[in-house]
């Protein structure tokens, strides 16, 4: 099964492409940061790729169940002895490999300024650390939504949509009042993700990205039993 | 004509088997919102016995096979497969059965052999039991010359033989069938027919088919679905005075 879903994620064209845009904009970002602001801080550089993978991670979890749906072999796998929890962390796990991938890559980056100055590795291995976690979150809820679709790009506007809404809560948090303002706070992509590339790593946000990554992979297991 | 609840009870009366059935469908009821795609169905199915489900698309077919498979959880009703219990025991009784989907949902992208040791691994088969089952499948579908192609560039009658050959892998003792020869040319739906025959006996067999001809060819008893609902069990094999299938079936699926 695993097998399976890694040679799905690696043969395919769109981990490729995907894996390609990344760093491109990632070496832009960095490159602007570097020359034209003359800041050798990477905080700015670990925030554009956290936001980057808000951007790419629906195109790698989209058709991940919603393919198998479309094409009726969600029915082969669901009809045989493996469960759903086997079905859902091979995807899941097949999906986290590449935006680990892609997590090393940004590595390169902190690698280059080290040869010309000396920067703080701290928080920048805080901050790859926040952008691991962040992916698995955003991973989980990925599969979730295109378990309940059978088109993939529904799967991918509604993950868009949702990992937008979770980025911004904390803006939009104003508009409500106590305790929902509170609450927009707390579930902020943005808030609990931003310690991690200042290089304060609170037990808090960790366990909100493994709850959420949770979150994602038992939604996505109760969606795959409740047909 | 017959009634269904009478045609059951003679299905019941005529069929001695010699162990439990291998099918016990009770009840089943399927809602999909407001529609009503199964209503109170109920059956079974002996060891080595072939079974056809017979109705017009839309009449509830499918979705009592996806129940029975456990891909799909009915409203009301139980199902046993092999004396397991499709939710409580769902992993057991899934072990029993081979089942081949509507129109042969394949990984196109993967090798014939990939594809079935990828299959074999699903069912639970250990590493040595594999070659030995993809031998054996290999050469019962006749797929020996095929078995280094990627799968998306087999005909739909090789498509079609790999994907019996994944529901053959464990040797189940239930094969179900959805639509086997759906889109098959003509010579094709004679082969596949032939394999059918010659899987009776040694595995019960549960073929849904809206060809009605396909049904009386293949299965010892045929479940006639309407709307959802069964509407009578006919025995195809020892009932001579009952008049042919489709005579029964027109009078049973008439608009009234």
């Amino acid at each position: 099964m695993l097998v399976k879903e890694f040679a799905a994620i690696y043969y395919s064209s769109v981990a490729y492409v995907v894996a390609a845009v990344f760093m491109l904009l990632m070496s832009y970002t960095f490159c602007a940061q570097l020359f034209h602001m003359r800041s050798a801080s990477l905080a700015g550089t670990l925030i554009q790729a956290a936001t980057l993978l808000l951007l790419t991670v629906p195109f790698l979890t989209m058709r991940q169940f919603s393919e198998e749906r479309r094409s009726g072999t969600l029915e082969l796998l669901l009809s045989s002895r493996a469960d759903g929890l086997a079905i859902v962390m091979a995807k899941f796990l097949a999906t986290f490999s590449m935006l680990t991938f892609l997590v090393v890559m940004v590595l390169a980056f902190p690698l280059t300024l080290s040869f010309i100055s000396a920067p703080d590795w701290g928080p920048i291995v805080s901050g790859l650390v926040g952008l691991l976690l962040l992916g698995g979150a955003l991973s989980a809820i990925g599969l979730a939504v295109s378990v309940f679709t059978s088109n993939q790009l529904v799967a991918a506007v509604l993950s868009l949509g949702i990992f937008l809404l979770l980025w911004m809560s904390e803006a939009l948090g104003v508009f409500f009042g106590d305790p929902f303002d509170d609450i927009a706070v707390a579930i902020s992509l943005d808030t609990r993700f931003t310690p991690f590339v200042t290089g304060a790593v609170y037990l808090s946000d960790f366990g909100f990205f493994l709850s959420l990554t949770l979150l994602g992979i038992l939604l996505s297991v109760a969606g795959l039993a409740r047909r | 004509m017959m009634s269904g609840s009478k045609n059951v009870a003679r299905a019941q009366e005529t069929a001695k088997p010699l162990s439990p059935p291998i099918i016990v469908a009770k009840n089943l009821t399927k809602r999909f919102g407001s529609r009503l795609a199964v209503d109170d169905v109920s059956f079974s199915l002996d060891a080595g016995e072939v079974m056809g489900l017979l109705g017009p698309n839309g009449s509830g077919k499918s979705t009592i096979l996806r129940m029975l498979v456990g891909t799909l959880r009915a409203n009301e009703g139980e199902i046993s497969i092999a004396g397991h219990d499709i939710v409580t025991s769902g992993r057991f009784a899934r072990t029993n059965i081979g089942y081949v989907p509507e129109n042969t949902p394949l990984y196109d992208s993967m090798r014939v052999t990939e594809f079935l040791q990828f299959m074999a691994g699903l069912k639970g088969l250990r590493k040595q039991q594999v070659d030995e089952a993809l031998e054996r499948v290999c050469d019962q579908l006749e797929l020996n010359d095929v078995r280094r192609q990627p799968i998306h560039t087999l005909s739909h009658g090789f498509r079609q033989r790999v994907a019996i050959a994944q529901a053959l892998l464990s040797s189940p003792p239930l094969i179900i069938l959805d639509e086997p020869t759906n889109g098959l040319d003509p010579r094709q739906i004679i082969e596949c027919r032939n394999l059918i025959l010659s899987l009776a006996g040694k595995h019960s067999i549960l073929v849904t088919s809206h060809i009605l001809t396909e049904i009386e060819k293949i299965a010892d008893r045929a479940g006639i679905l309407l709307h959802g609902r069964l509407l009578a069990v006919e025995d195809l094999r020892n009932n001579p005075d009952a008049g042919d299938l489709e005579s029964r079936f027109l009078a049973l699926t008439a608009p009234h």
